[in-house]
This record gives C-alpha cells, structure tokens and sequence, in this order.
C-alpha cells in the first residue's frame, strides 16, 4: 500500500516536471511571438476539445496539462491585481451607486487610472495588453461591483472589441489609444426593438451616399449597455451588397460611429432590477453619416465579426462568478460561525454546510473551467473556443444564481434587508443568465455546433446502418456487445502515459465513461431525428447539459492534477471538491443520458411540451380552482 | 303471516300489469291492497306527509280551483283532464306563476291527492309551454306532489319488486325530463326522492346516475354556449364570431351601429350593424396579397348558438396557385450551422428524421384559400357589406387596389322574410314555436 503510494507520487512528480519542461519549451520557442499576439484571435482551429467529445473522443492533448502563464506574466498580474482590488474595497462604494443608479465620476476615473478601461488594449495604443487568462483574473476583482463589471465589459469586452480584432491598423490607431484610457467610452450596438437574440432581423439600414463616401445610418437601437454615455459605437446595419451572381442582397455590415458624426441621439436610461449603476439605454440613429472608412472589417462582413465579437467574450463570467462567490463565502462564513442558534452555531447544522460546500464546489468549478477557457484562447495559434466559452457562461451564470441565493439564505431574513449586500448581488447576478446571448440561445447554440460537426462525419456511416448494412450493423453491434462485457472505457486518461493524477482516477474514470455514452448517444439521436433535431429543443438542452458538465469535469480533473502534481498549498482540498463535482455530475449526466434514450420511461418531454402547449393555447392557468364545484 | 299477504299482492300487481292502463284510475295504489290487510298495516290510514309547501292552509276557493273541483268530480269518467285543466288556468298568460299556481291548486285540494300521477305527466308535458322547463325548483314542487312515505318499501320483499311501478315510473320520467333539458337535481330533490320512495327505489336510483354523469359532463364542452345569448345584435355578433376565430389575437372592430336615420322625405333609413373580425396574422396576409387577383366577400353562412342561428360573412381569395408561392427564402449566412449569430437555425445534414421517431399523420391537405377578415351585418346586401370593406381598408391599404368580388347567396331567409327588419334572426327563431316543442332528447347537447 505504501509502496504504492510511493510508486503514484514519484510518477506524478516526475508527471509533473514533464508538465513543466514542455511548457517552458513551448514558451521559450514563442516568447516573442506570445508577447505580440496576446490579443483575441478567432476563426477556426483544426483541433477542437468539446466538439470532438460529441464524437465521444476525449481529445486530452487540448485540455491537459491546465494552461499556465509565466512566471513574469504572475508577478506583472499580481502588481496589477493588487492596487486594483484594494480600490475596490476602498473607493467602490456599491450600496451608493446601486442606490443612485450612477456610476459617481471620480469612481470612473480611479479606474480608468488603473487603465481598467484597455485591459487587452495593446500595449502600443496605450492599453495594458493583457492576455485573456489575466483579463479574467482582473474580472475576479471588478464583478465585486456588477455595475463597475458590465459598464467595462461592455466597453472592452464587445464594444471596442471590434475595432481590437477586425480593424485596420488606421482605425486601431485611431480609436485604440482614447479608449484605452477611458476618455472615450465605447459600446456595442446589436440588439433592436424587433430582435432581441433573433440578431438576423435586424432593420437599421446603412446607405451609401451618392459620392460614395460616407453611409448614411438611420435606425434604432435597444439595451445599449453605456449607450448614454458612449463616444464610440460599433453598429450593425444592413447594407446593400452586390454579391457574386450581380444581385442584389442585404448583408449585415459593423461600423464605427463616432457620437459626433451627428444625429445620434441616447433615450432615457432605463430603471433596472440589477446592476442598476450601469447605464442601458436605447439609441437611435437619424442619418448620422459614417465615412466609408470606418467600415470593420469589409462591406457585409459585419455578420462574423459580431459572432467573433460574442463568442469570445464569454468566457470572463467564469471567474467574474468564482470571483463574487469566493466573497460571499467570506461574508457568510463569518456569519455562519458567530450567530447561535440553539446553543449551537450556525455553522454547525448540516443543512448551512450543504451551502457552504454547494458555493465551494461552484466557485471552484467556474473557475477551473474560465482559466481552462481562457488558455485554450491564450495558445498561439487560431482557437476557436466558442463553445468552451459560452459552457463557461451557461454554468456560471446558473452557479452564481445558486450560490448567490444560498448564500442570502444563510442569513436568513437579514439576508433579504438591505443592510447587508445580499439582495444587490442577488439582484445584480440575475443579468448574468440573460446578456451576452441567453442561457437558452447558448444551449441551443452548444448543442446545434456540436451536432452539426459530429454530423456532418457521421452521415455516412449512419446512412449505411439504415440501407442496412451488414457490414456496419454487426461492426456496431459488436462494439455494443463488447462495451457492454468489458464495462471499461479508456481514453488514457489515467493509467500509463495518464495526464489525470492518479488519486483522481475514479473521477477521470467516470468522466471517461459519460464521453463514451455521451459520443454514442449523439449518434443515435442523428439517426434518430437528422437534421430536423433543431427542432427538439428540449432534447438539445439535455445534450448542451451533458456537455457542459463533461466539460466542467475535465477542467477540474485537469486543474486539479495540475495543483497535485506542482504541489499547490491545500491541493488536498481540490482533490475533495474535484471528486464530489465528478461523482455528483456522474450521476446527473447518467441521468440525463438514459433520458435521451428513446423510449425512456424517465423522459417527461412529450408532457411537458403538452402541458405548455395546453397553457399557451389558453393564455392562462388551465386548471379549476380547487374549491370549485360542479353541483 | 306475511307471506301469503304478499303474494296476493304480487298477483295482483300482474294483474294491474297486465291491464290497459287508461283503467287503473285512481292510481292512487289503495285499490291493490286486499282490505282485510288494510287496518292492519295501514298504509291507507296514515296520513299523507305533505312538505311545508303543501300543507299552507287553504285560501278561498278561486275560480281555478272550482274548475279543479269539477274536473276531479268529473273525472271518474274521463282520462284528459289535467291537459284541460293547463290549459284553463293559462288561458290569458302562461308564466310560472300561473304553473306554479296550478300546482298549488292540485295540492290542495284534495289531501289523498287522487289521480297524481296523471297530473304530474300533464304537468310535465306541459313545462314547455309555461316556460319553466328549465327550472329546477318547479320540477322539485312537482314531485312534491306525490304524497310522501306511502311509497316507501316497508320489507325485504317489497324491495325485492317493483313497488308501486307506475309512481316510480313517474317519478323517473320526471328525472327524465329535468336530464333531457340539462337541469341538474339538487338537495331538496334528493330529499323529496327519499321521502317519497325511499332510499333505493328506482328514481333514487336514477338520482344517483343523473348525479354521477352530470357533473362529469358539465364542462364537457369547451365552447360553452350560454342559455340566453345577448340581445344586442352587436354583442351578440361579438360573441360569434370570437367564437368562430378562435384566435386570442383577433381584433373585433365596430364599423356600424345599428341606427335610425330620417331622410328629409321623412324615409326611415335603417343603419344595420357591421361588426368585423380580424387578427393580426390575417392582416399580414392580406398585407401580402396579390393585388391582380380577386378577393371574394362570401356568405352568409350559418352559426348555430343553441336555438339561435345566425350568419356570417367571409372575404377570402383563391389558393394561390403553386406557380406564385415564393419560397421563403433564407439567407444560409444568417440561419445555417457555424453561421449564425446566436445558434444555427438549420444544420447542413443529409439527414433526415429517422421513420421510428416520425409520428406525423400523412394528412391530405387540401388547397384552401386564406380567409382574410369575418364579419356580421344586420342586413346582408352589397351595401352593407361594402361598408364593412372600405372599414377594412383603413387598416389594410393594399385592399383598395385589390378587385372585391361579392358573391352572395339569396341572403338569410329569415332575415328577408321577416316583415320587421327590426328583429334580428336569432330572435324570430328563438321565438319559433315549432323548434320549441320539438322533444331534444338525444341530439341536445346536455349542460
């Protein structure tokens, strides 16, 4: 036994130097190379990690070792992070500015000091250049207040964004350096009266002037985070495009727009339930005229650049989420242990453990998965994390709702005055489920992506398995027979040559056997529905829940073996938290693949949907009233 | 010492069986107890227990009731006699007051209440024409009629057969008749039930079916039609057609109300009432419609409300033929798979849903044209109706342009033959008096 012990840690120490001595060679190869690249790239990368686990392929080169940053990297973040976090205990006062619904200005300038306002501006146009694993780290410390988090997200995280990754050199040295240092604010114009996530129904029009050289912009805009206030927009408007066959077509285009183009004109901002210091607003466009230069990217190409733009920009909600939890864990805890009740403490009752544990697990989680994210983006190379990235999102956004109201909930009724800062956060966190695409459209969008990339390789072997096949049909009847007598599933994760710490190989091994169920579930749902599986809504959503909690486990497993391996301080803790999440997400995908299964007597979805559509159809409750009578 | 008692009366029953029934009158049932029998159980001697409603004194004899007297004296002799006697006491005016009256007078006048039975028949026969078919609290005075207790199986063996057959038989056609108009017993029925013929005879029996159906059936219909439908032609056109577009969206939009004009010639100029119907999915269609083809204002058509019928009119359009439907086309940028913003709409699969997981029916649709806008007018003329289309056209423009073409039949018939253009259809039939005697056993939909 001992000796066994023994064997594991000097295989995982010497795991660990492996670790370390390929990513230090990886980082002196491209030191330069990462310095000038440590922007947002998008497009396509040949290797994908969560679109392959829809072909129940672990592809563990991509997710393992945990992404790292340099030792230099650490220690410039960590002089940032400090002052950073000290003028957010100090100067940030949020029950005022929640109050006031206004961002008072010498909070705004403290913080465009701390050049908060150009995160991952480069560094030559005057930003701090920051790569998106420290953008996240600083996200930890601004979504202490959600106001302070969304007004500077929605100046860099979409607003500039544009200009940062599709602009030209002009536009970037035009507009880059005043919104690095926040004297101009920048905001996002997507959404419109008509169309609210449906983007593709947009209806502002740009017209092109007879001297062709400026568009004449001319629609309205809705939900303009900073829209009151903003100097700098980036707006999607239709355009007329001429495309290859000579016709005529409406093509989304983004535009920079410059306040002092003329006619645009912000409405009143609107009263909000959350982060109420933040200005939203709608903003309306009366032939405000645009010159032809200020065209992102080119005439009709607006549309990837807005889908660049958002895919991208998720991933920081992660740690914005772990970073408020690990607050309130502090909070209450301190509460938890002093207040009596019954002679004992508070924090000695079961049921306040369970939260303390559930708001340990969560933040522990979101941030596995935001940093995990936030590498897979930092690589060189093109990644394409979109759907990393909006997992981060869905789990975060639905962790912090529950973390926040347990938490509120260890206070009890203190928790729901407003002497204490419970009901704000609450408040604040319920916009997380809503912005930046909703936890709907996300799934959608999760499950849809992966579908079609594992579709569109699996079409032909399923075509044969329904001509009938012999061939095909015995080759997987005898991968079932075989899967189901040998029980194990190994994608070499653990074991010889394994990237998973061996005191967490129970966990990887159940990790290992819901991607395997999880891939040939997905093939069976293509031959069951094809192509018109769009239209199972509720069938995607198990899937995308699936999913993101397959990817939630590996970014745990993967950090964790990561904090074993280096020797992090309370590694042991991470080792517990890890195995629970991977025990509990187990089950629940068991759960949630044996729902998939056709026929499956726990599925409720033909109800649920009648139910709604019994419902909908009336506009109301269905039901009599209980102490109705009939005679 | 019971038993052969009780087999005399058995044959005696068969016998009553088997006799014409016209010749057991009084059917009071004292004629089927031997005498001897009679002083020993007297079932005759007891008193009838009469409910508080009967047994309020007697006033002064009315005219009415000395047509009773007479006809009770006069009746050993005849069998139509309690027709007569409806028909006597309503000859000016025929409301519930007058039935109940009647009623009344029956009760009183007699404490064995002979020839009951006959009565409540006649009473029931004529509810109808009284009005009072529907009210539960008649049906309960009339079976309070029946004398209480004597009816009431005393033994096993009476229990065991048809005791007094042709007063329960009564009694059940009178639950008969309240089930075929709808009207749900109550408590005092029940209570009336039980005292009359005990707690198992056949009428309590068929109580306790009426009482297990009915309420199950109540809400039977999710389009309910209520008893009486407004008199307001406007409200009622309301009512019909949001109950033909059953649409929560459809907008109702007055164009006329019913009016009155005096032209300068002194001419009455009747303004008959429009009322249209239209939703918002209907107006975008119509939005779209191709303005070289027709639109046709069709009608009338019948609605049926109960009793009432009343009519509508269509403006439809020919199917468009297939040459003209466009495809909707959608931009592969912004609805296909890796494109779109938020999530694909579609996927790029050469796949299509698996024939074990397809559960759609292979229905025959039949080409239909769209049906753009409904209406209901007091008269059914072009006239008429082209007011209700330039109505239309302040919300949909495109129909100035679009050819109407107005097909319409000869017109309801009851509206063109009532003399009174003033009453509506609903209300000539309502007051039909042919449709209100016809018995609706089984086609009437019970509430």
């Amino acid at each position: 036994m001992n000796v066994n012990k023994l064997f594991g840690l000097t295989r995982s120490v010497s795991f660990g130097r492996n670790v370390f001595a390929t990513r230090v060679a990886q980082k002196g190869d491209c030191v330069h190379h990462f310095r000038s690249r440590r922007f947002i790239r998008s497009s396509a990368r040949s290797l994908t990690y969560a679109k392959d686990l829809f072909l129940g392929k672990v592809n563990k080169a991509e997710v393992f070792p945990f992404p790292e940053i340099s030792k230099e990297e650490l220690e410039e973040l960590n002089q940032l992070v400090q002052p950073v976090e000290k003028f957010f205990n100090e100067d940030v006062d949020s029950k005022k500015i929640d109050h006031e619904a206004v961002i008072p200005p010498e909070t705004l300038n403290g913080l465009k000091e701390l050049g908060l306002f150009g995160i991952q501006v480069p560094e030559e146009y005057g930003g701090l250049g920051l790569s998106n694993t420290m953008y996240a780290r600083l996200g930890e410390i601004t979504s202490l207040d959600g106001a302070i988090a969304v007004t500077l997200a929605a100046h860099q995280a979409i607003g500039l964004k544009g200009i940062l990754i599709a602009g030209n050199d002009a536009q970037k040295a035009k507009y880059l350096p005043k919104l690095a240092t926040g004297e101009h604010i920048a905001a996002f114009c997507l959404t419109e009266p008509g169309s609210g996530s449906d983007a593709a129904s947009i209806q502002t029009r740009a017209t092109l002037t007879e001297d062709g050289k400026h568009f004449l912009l001319n629609g309205t805009k809705f939900w303009i985070s900073n829209g009151g206030w903003a100097d700098i927009m980036t707006v999607f408007a239709r355009t007329e495009v001429v495309d290859k066959d000579g016709e005529k077509k409406d093509k989304i285009t983004a535009f920079i727009v410059e306040r002092a183009f003329g006619g645009v004109t912000s409405g009143k901002p609107e009263d909000k339930l959350g982060i109420r210091g933040s200005n939203t607003c709608e903003v309306t466009f009366e032939d405000t005229k645009v010159p032809v230069e200020n065209v992102i990217g080119e005439v009709g190409g607006g549309f990837k650049v807005a889908m660049n733009i958002l895919n991208n920009g998720r991933f920081s909600m992660g740690s914005a989420g772990a970073g408020m939890i690990k607050r309130l864990i502090e909070l209450t805890s301190e509460y938890a242990g002093t207040r009596k009740q019954f002679n004992r403490s508070l924090s000695e009752f079961g049921m306040i453990q369970d939260k303390f544990a559930t708001m340990a697990l969560n933040a522990f989680v979101m941030e596995s998965m935001a940093y995990l994210t936030a590498g897979m983006m930092d690589r060189p190379g093109v990644p394409d994390c979109s759907l990393e990235a909006a997992m981060v999102k869905v789990f975060s956004s639905e962790g912090s709702w529950i973390c926040v109201s347990e938490a509120l909930q260890v206070l009890g009724g203190l928790g729901f005055t407003k002497n204490y800062p419970y009901e704000r956060y609450l408040r604040d966190c319920r916009i997380l489920q809503i912005f930046e695409g909703t936890n709907e459209i996300l799934r959608m969008y999760i499950a849809l992506t992966g579908m079609q990339y594992a579709g569109k390789i699996l079409t032909g072997k399923i075509k044969e398995m329904k001509k009938g096949n012999v061939g095909v049909v015995f080759e997987i009847l005898g991968k079932k027979l075989k899967d189901s007598v040998v029980k194990t599933v190994d994608f070499g994760l653990t074991g010889k040559d394994g990237v998973v710490h061996p005191s967490l190989t129970e966990s990887a091994k159940m990790f290992e056997q819901n991607a395997a169920h999880f891939g040939s579930t997905v093939e069976s749902l293509l031959y069951r529905y094809g192509k018109t599986i769009v239209e199972e809504q509720l069938v995607l959503k198990k899937v995308a829940d699936v999913l993101i909690n397959l990817y939630a486990m590996t970014a745990v497993l993967s950090r964790t073996s990561r904090s074993i391996s280096i020797g992090l301080r309370n590694h042991d803790h991470e080792v517990l938290l890890t195995n629970t999440f991977c025990k509990d997400a187990h089950f629940k995908n068991n759960f949630l693949l044996t729902q998939l299964q056709k026929n499956s007597p726990e599925n409720n979805d033909a109800n649920i949907k009648k139910i709604a559509q019994e419902v909908i159809a009336k506009r109301a409750y269905v039901c009599s009233h209980p102490l109705d009578r009939t005679f | 010492m019971n038993a052969p008692r009780q087999l005399l009366r058995i044959q005696c029953i068969a016998r009553f069986l088997g006799t014409p029934i016209q010749r057991v009158i009084p059917p009071t049932g004292a004629h089927l107890q031997t005498p001897g029998s009679q002083h020993k159980y007297g079932q005759l001697l007891r008193p009838l227990h009469c409910s508080a409603v009967c047994s309020t004194s007697r006033p002064s004899q009315t005219p009415l009731e000395k047509t009773v007297e007479a006809e009770t004296l006069k009746k050993d002799k005849s069998l139509v006699t309690h027709d007569d006697l409806f028909e006597r006491a309503a000859r000016d005016s025929k409301t519930k007051a007058d039935f109940n009256r009647v009623v009344d007078v029956f009760s009183k006048k007699d404490i064995r209440r002979r020839g009951h039975v006959e009565f409540i028949y006649a009473a029931l026969k004529k509810m109808p024409e009284f009005g009072v078919e529907r009210d539960i609290t008649v049906y309960n005075k009339l079976l309070d009629v029946f004398p209480k207790e004597v009816f009431v199986p005393r033994n096993f063996i009476q229990r065991m057969f048809n005791h007094y057959p042709r007063q329960q038989e009564c009694g059940v056609q009178l639950l008969e008749q309240m089930e075929n108009y709808g009207i749900m017993p109550n408590v005092e029925t029940k209570v009336l039930l039980a005292q009359i013929f005990g707690e198992k005879s056949h009428p309590m029996r068929k109580y306790q079916r009426i009482m297990y159906w009915f309420p199950k059936f109540k809400h039977a219909n999710p389009f309910p039609v209520p008893h009486v439908l407004p008199s307001d032609p406007v409200e009622l056109a309301r009512f019909s057609l949001t109950r033909i577009a059953d649409d929560l969206d459809a907008k109702i939009t007055i164009y006329q109300y019913p009016s009155t004009d005096i032209t300068e010639t002194g001419e009455e100029v009747m303004r008959p009432h429009i009322v249209g119907i239209q939703s918002p999915n209907q107006r975008t269609l119509l939005a779209k419609h191709n303005p070289s083809r027709p639109v046709f204002v069709e009608g009338p058509f019948p609605l049926w409300l109960r009793k009432t019928c009343v009519h509508y009119f269509l403006l439809r359009a020919d199917p468009i033929p297939s040459e003209e439907t466009v495809e909707e086309e959608f931009d592969l940028e912004m609805m296909g798979p890796e494109q779109s913003l938020f999530y694909p709409q579609r996927l790029e699969l050469d796949l299509e849903r698996d024939m074990g997981d397809d559960f759609r029916f292979d229905v025959d649709d039949v080409k239909e044209g769209p049906v753009y806008a409904m209406c209901m007018a007091g008269q059914g003329d072009q006239v008429t109706l082209s007011q209700w289309i330039s109505g239309l056209q302040e919300t949909c423009p495109i129909l100035g342009q679009i050819p109407t073409v107005f097909r319409l039949e000869s017109g309801p018939r009851e509206l063109q033959t009532t003399s009174d253009a003033q009453q509506t259809p609903e209300q000539e039939v309502e007051t039909d008096p042919i449709i209100e005697e016809e018995p609706l056993h089984s086609q009437r939909v019970k509430q």
